[in-house]
């Protein structure tokens, strides 16, 4: 492959030292950007180390900046990382349109734009015969269709044996949790109704609502599409499953794959499920010419019916699981970062999904500083000592100096306490479980705030968690 | 001591020679002065044989030489006639020309504005022995020779709000109003109300105010003239001016001065000149009706025999105006030649000023069309005679058509149609109720299959209206350079610096942290508001000119047609919204800043014209205007009662007139068609209002706050009725179409 490219790294952390490491395995040049608050963070040392450029910015969100800073360094492409620009297709239209043309690595601002669009997703993807959750598929905006929907998704509901049906008003405009209401008893529904409509006019200005199924009991699982730039061929890379997160529901510890079919027993037919969804998932991706790595993400009820979410249409923490598992053509050692580099910056893919095999179970543990006992409240102060004991079975990436040098690390308020990602491979779930309690029992992370109070980390958590995964709680 | 008295007199009226000739005609007014001088002297020392016939020589020969002046005055020595402290002011000539008079809504300075005088006047005609007295009422602004607190007759919005409260006062009482104008303009402040506001108010007002109005021009300056003056007959006094703007005003546009830099009184003199605004003009180009003769150098408060003539003036001109509504009798008509024609004293003969309804209205409906006809010549109609006579063809066949379909067809079928699904209603229900027993249905969920199929596979959805989001038509050209774009609200609100494609593109030219409104092009509106490809122009043959060869404008004219590739500031097309049709007139920003002439003029009245034939609403898109078109004269002004009184007719016609700002709006348009509309909303990135800050700075002397002039504040006032996101504009006026107004629209 051609390198003579530049990639400018447009984030930090874990994931910035990531990329770093991935360009300079592809022996391809890159720059980093830092913010003054951020500048004791690890992925500086890592690019000084590797001879990539580096330069402070006022703000991670701030495109002009980061483009202007992406001139100076002579990039040629843009790699966005996970959070800040990753899915703003705003972001990747603006770097491949603008005079100084450069690659955004991801997906084409088109996908991007494509499948960021809940409903359009959800009518993509019901144009396929791919499964949603029952609802409706485009705004509603009269009051007596949307009662119409609600009652017959109510009648649905119990049709399929659900003891408290529950259905979801959503201001088809909003996003992030905003804007949406459960309605229990259906009575209820016109006064739910307009409240959310009138919340959506006044916050998006528009009254458009969508009226779904509120399903609860469910596992949440992954599926790890990659593709090339000629979006025709993608192929997976197995399943994850997430289900194991915080109260505010933000992952805390993923598992490859996203079942485990022999070890446990299931009330659905588990392995067909699996190939259910990644087949699901490549339909959409065809269909859309999806040209990079991406997640599709699902819910899976107990009762084994899968219903497409979303796409994440970026690279995501927990890709490493699923690298952990995969076997190109036998062999080990999947870097699904370097792969994004390497199709982003236009190499076919070269492998089709008979080359691609899984083996064993991967856990990732997301180690944070915080309370998962008080609402998984953060937890901010110095970090004195980290360290674990290396296994050829156990991946570390971690920004944290601590754990690199030794040099105490004062954790910035600005950003997620995101410490490290620890993954451990196994040959069989038993393995895999019994390496994670070990890895968690070997690790040390010790130290105090600013009142001397010892650090708090959900490491206990974790370990609590671990006996419990790919099981329905 | 009479003697001193009347030389004393003469020392006035010497004074007052020099104050209208400045630079001009020294020799002989220095003779003049040498003359009383010399008269003094000897009156001192005694030295006259006989000091009366002295006097009255010297008399005779100041009077000579008025007249020798009077007969080569400049327009700019009348601007100053009219506007010296010895003039003749309002409340002269109630005390000269009424027999009684009572002042109303205030008393010197204790008003609400001392600028606007009204007044309850008597004038009483006697034949034989009989005695008629008749009521007026009198409206007018007052100068109040110089008085400081009469603010020089510009009257402030809330005079003008007094002045229409008033008309309509003499509108209940069925008593003809007679106005006088004595003003350099209307006192530009945005207050509750606005100047813009309230003058188009009283514009809308006295459009269709049903008893006779007559008004007498002294000065009239532009917006504040015209909120007083539309009238059954407009006289005008012979050294009066009636123009668009002040003659400094236009110097300081067309010496394009900034920050407080004065004008060359060369160049004064010369736009005073060039702005035809003197009586003879304005009767030539049939702007005022008739001309009340004025003594030499102009009528002052002694010139007793001119009140005289006044007062028979505005006797006959509301007599003509009474005897026009009330139709033609042979006797009346007879009459009439012989009052017009003839001196006959008017104060001899009588003619009730009472008018029943019917004559009411046909009054109204005279003055309408008076003002309808004005202006024709002032613009280069370029439209072939016989597509002329076609269109023309096709319009009445349009409006025999709406009539038949409207007013016949669709009322019955609509009366037809309710009563039949009325029956059904019932018949079905009484139908269910019977078989009840038979087809009661079993208890519980009971899900039918295609409904478990609507709820989990595709559904069909329309998305006309959603595919445009952020997806425009029209993409501004500034879209496609790669720079960054700064918001001016960016040090108070944070926002990040804007990439041009993005901001002129997907967002529409609105910040997405601020909701800063940035200007765009009219192309943005014309594309993306109406439905693709709905959009029909006509009148496009209809071309600015420059009819008083006023120097420079042509070539302006034909750059700005150049430029903009448009043949007028007023573009008319018929467009549809989500399939209602509409007709549209559109002031362009780019052709000459959106000014308004004869031909924008033209354009308008007859879109509002062809909109009350097709049942159509009627929407003014203002994508910017900065005012009158200054260099067109009173050419330009009229084109103010002129579109109200179309735009009235329009609304009274059952009609839905709106109007929507986009950018700068400002002056005269503002303040009379688009500021009379009962439905104005404003884009957030419209300022709007009478004068600009600079200008306000100028007359006023005051400096006014930030946003003066912003659509919010238009709002808060009362002028606009809402403010509309850009991207929203679609939506809100298709929500507007089919909730506002109007009794006659096709589609209802």
């Amino acid at each position: 492959m051609d390198t003579n490219h530049i990639v400018l790294i447009a984030n930090r952390g874990e994931i910035a030292v990531r990329i770093a490491q991935a360009c300079h395995r592809l022996g391809i040049g890159f720059a980093c950007v830092y913010t003054e608050e951020d500048a004791a963070s690890g992925h500086l040392q890592v690019a000084r180390e590797l001879g990539g450029a580096l330069f402070r910015v006022s703000s991670y969100h701030d495109a002009n900046e980061i483009l202007s800073v992406a001139d100076q360094a002579g990039a040629t492409a843009v790699h966005p990382g996970y959070g800040f620009f990753a899915e703003d297709f705003r972001f990747a239209r603006r770097v491949t349109t603008r005079d100084r043309k450069m690659i955004f690595i991801g997906p084409s601002w088109q996908v991007i734009q494509a499948l960021g669009d809940k409903i359009n997703t959800k009518r993509l993807a019901r144009s396929l015969g791919v499964p949603t959750v029952p609802g409706s598929d485009r705004p509603i905006y009269d009051e007596q269709e949307a009662e119409k929907i609600a009652r017959s998704l109510y009648e649905f509901q119990l049709q399929q044996g659900v003891a408290h049906p529950l259905v979801l008003v959503k201001a088809s405009a909003g996003g992030g949790g905003m804007g949406i209401e459960e309605v229990y008893d259906i009575d209820q529904f016109r006064s739910v109704y307009r409240s959310i409509r009138n919340y959506a006019l006044r916050q998006f200005k528009d009254e458009g609502v969508l009226i779904e199924q509120r399903i609860c009991e469910f596992n949440h699982l992954e599926v790890q599409i990659v593709a090339d730039r000629t979006g025709k061929n993608p192929v997976h890379f197995g399943t994850r499953n997430c289900s194991i997160q915080s109260t505010g529901r933000q992952k805390r510890l993923e598992v490859a794959p996203g079942f485990a079919p022999a070890d446990i027993k299931y009330d659905f037919d588990a392995a067909a499920l699996l190939d259910t969804i990644t087949s699901h998932s490549l339909k959409l991706a065809q269909k859309v010419g999806y040209d990079n790595v991406g997640t599709w993400e699902w819910i899976v009820t107990r009762d084994g019916s899968p219903f497409l979410m979303e796409v994440n249409t970026r690279i995501q923490v927990e890709n490493g699981v699923s690298a952990k598992i995969a076997r190109l053509n036998g062999k080990p050692g999947v870097d699904l970062i370097s792969e994004q580099i390497r199709l982003g910056l236009g190499e076919p893919l070269g492998y089709t999904q008979s080359d691609v095999s899984l083996e064993g179970f991967g856990i990732e543990y997301r180690i944070i500083a915080e309370d998962p006992a008080n609402h998984f409240s953060p937890w901010v102060g110095r970090i004195e000592r980290f360290s674990w004991e290396p296994q050829p079975w156990l991946s570390m990436h971690t920004h944290v100096p601590a754990a690199l040098d030794g040099t105490p690390y004062d954790i910035p308020t600005e950003f997620d306490p995101n410490l490290a990602l620890a993954i451990v491979w196994g040959a069989d779930l038993a393995e895999a479980k019994a390496r994670g309690h070990a890895f968690l029992d070997s690790l040390v992370l010790e130290g105090h705030d600013k009142d001397g109070s010892p650090l708090q980390s959900n490491v206990a958590f974790l370990k609590d968690r671990t006996d419990g995964i790919l099981r329905f709680a | 001591m009479d003697i001193e008295k009347r030389a004393q007199h003469l020392t006035d009226r010497l004074s007052y020679i020099r104050d209208i000739f400045v630079g001009r005609n020294g020799e002989i007014i220095d003779s003049l002065g040498v003359r009383l001088d010399s008269f003094f002297q000897n009156l001192a020392d005694g030295s006259m044989k006989s000091p009366l016939e002295e006097l009255v020589q010297l008399e005779k020969g100041f009077d000579e030489v008025e007249r020798l002046l009077d007969s080569s005055l400049t327009p700019m020595e009348k601007v100053r006639i009219v506007r010296h402290p010895q003039r003749f002011c309002l409340r002269d000539i109630l005390e000269n020309v009424y027999d009684n008079f009572t002042e109303i809504g205030g008393q010197d300075e204790h008003s609400i504005d001392p600028s606007m005088v009204i007044a309850r006047a008597t004038i009483t005609r006697h034949q034989g022995k009989k005695k008629y007295s008749q009521l007026i009422m009198v409206i007018g602004q007052e100068k109040g020779h110089g008085e400081e607190f009469r603010n020089g007759g510009s009257v402030k919005p809330w005079g003008n709000a007094k002045a229409r409260h008033f008309m309509q006062v003499a509108e209940t009482e069925n008593i003809p109003i007679h106005t006088y104008v004595f003003t350099p303009g209307s006192f530009p402040v945005e207050d509750y109300p606005g100047a813009a506001q309230q003058i188009a108010s009283n514009l809308y007002e006295m459009a269709g105010l049903s008893v006779p109005i007559i008004s007498v021009i002294s000065e009239g300056g532009s917006g504040g003239a015209e909120a007083i003056a539309l009238a059954d007959r407009r006289l005008m006094f012979s050294h009066g001016y009636y123009s668009v703007i002040s003659p400094e005003g236009a110097a300081a546009i067309e010496g394009r001065l900034k920050g407080g830099a004065r004008a060359t009184p060369e160049l004064i003199a010369h736009c005073a000149e060039r702005l035809h605004m003197t009586a003879q003009d304005n009767l030539n180009f049939g702007y005022v009706d008739r001309i009340v003769q004025e003594p030499c150098l102009g009528a002052r408060p002694f010139h007793y025999d001119f009140f005289r003539t006044l007062r028979q003036e505005v006797i006959r001109a509301t007599d003509e105006a009474v005897l026009g509504a009330r139709g033609f009798s042979p006797m009346r008509r007879l009459t009439l030649r012989r009052w017009g024609r003839d001196d006959t004293n008017m104060d001899e003969v009588f003619l009730s000023w009472n008018l029943s309804d019917s004559a009411r209205e046909k009054l109204v409906a005279k003055r309408q069309k008076k003002f309808l006809r004005l202006s024709k010549g002032a613009c280069w109609d370029r439209r072939p005679v016989l597509s002329r006579l076609r269109r023309n063809a096709r319009e009445s066949w349009d409006s025999l058509y709406a009539r038949v379909k409207f007013e016949l067809y669709t009322r019955h079928r609509q009366r037809i149609s309710n009563f039949m699904n009325e029956t059904l209603s019932m018949a079905v229900w009484l139908r269910d109720r019977m078989l009840y027993p038979i087809t009661r249905k079993p208890v519980g969920p009971r899900l039918r299959p295609e409904t478990v199929r609507e709820l989990t596979t595709l559904s069909t959805w329309k998305e006309e209206d959603e595919s445009r989001k952020g997806r425009w038509a029209y993409v501004s050209p500034r879209a496609r350079e790669d720079r960054t774009v700064t918001c001016p609200n960016a040090a108070t609100h944070g926002c990040l610096d804007l990439w041009a494609p993005d901001l002129y593109g997907e967002f529409a030219g609105v910040c997405t942290t601020c909701g800063h409104h940035f200007p765009m092009e009219y192309q943005w509106v014309v594309n993306n508001v109406f439905d693709a490809d709905s959009v029909r122009e006509f009148n496009a043959e209809v071309e600015a000119a420059n009819p008083l060869n006023f120097p420079g404008l042509g070539e302006s004219i034909q750059k700005a047609k150049e430029k903009t590739k448009l043949k007028s500031a007023c573009v008319t097309f018929e467009a549809r919204l989500n399939g209602i049709r509409m007709i549209v007139a559109m002031l362009v920003g780019p052709f000459r800043g959106g000014s308004v002439g004869a031909a924008e003029g033209l354009k308008f009245v007859e879109a509002a014209k062809l909109a009350e034939k097709k049942r159509y609403p009627f929407l003014a898109y203002v994508h910017g205007t900065a005012g009158i078109r200054i260099q067109e004269g009173t050419h330009g002004v009229i084109q103010m009662p002129r579109c109200t009184v179309a735009v009235r007719r329009y609304i009274e016609a059952g009609g839905l007139y709106l109007v929507l700002y986009d950018t700068n709006s400002y002056a005269g348009p503002v303040a009379s068609f688009l500021g009379c509309s009962p439905y104005q909303f404003a884009m957030r990135s419209s300022n709007l209002g009478f004068a600009g800050v600079g200008v306000i700075k100028e007359t006023t002397g005051i400096d006014v706050p930030p946003h003066y002039h912003s659509a919010y504040k238009a709002l808060s006032r009362g002028h606009i009725q809402g403010v509309w996101d850009r991207r929203e504009v679609r939506a809100n006026l298709e929500q507007l179409l089919l909730t506002a107004g109007g009794r006659n629209l096709y589609y209802r």
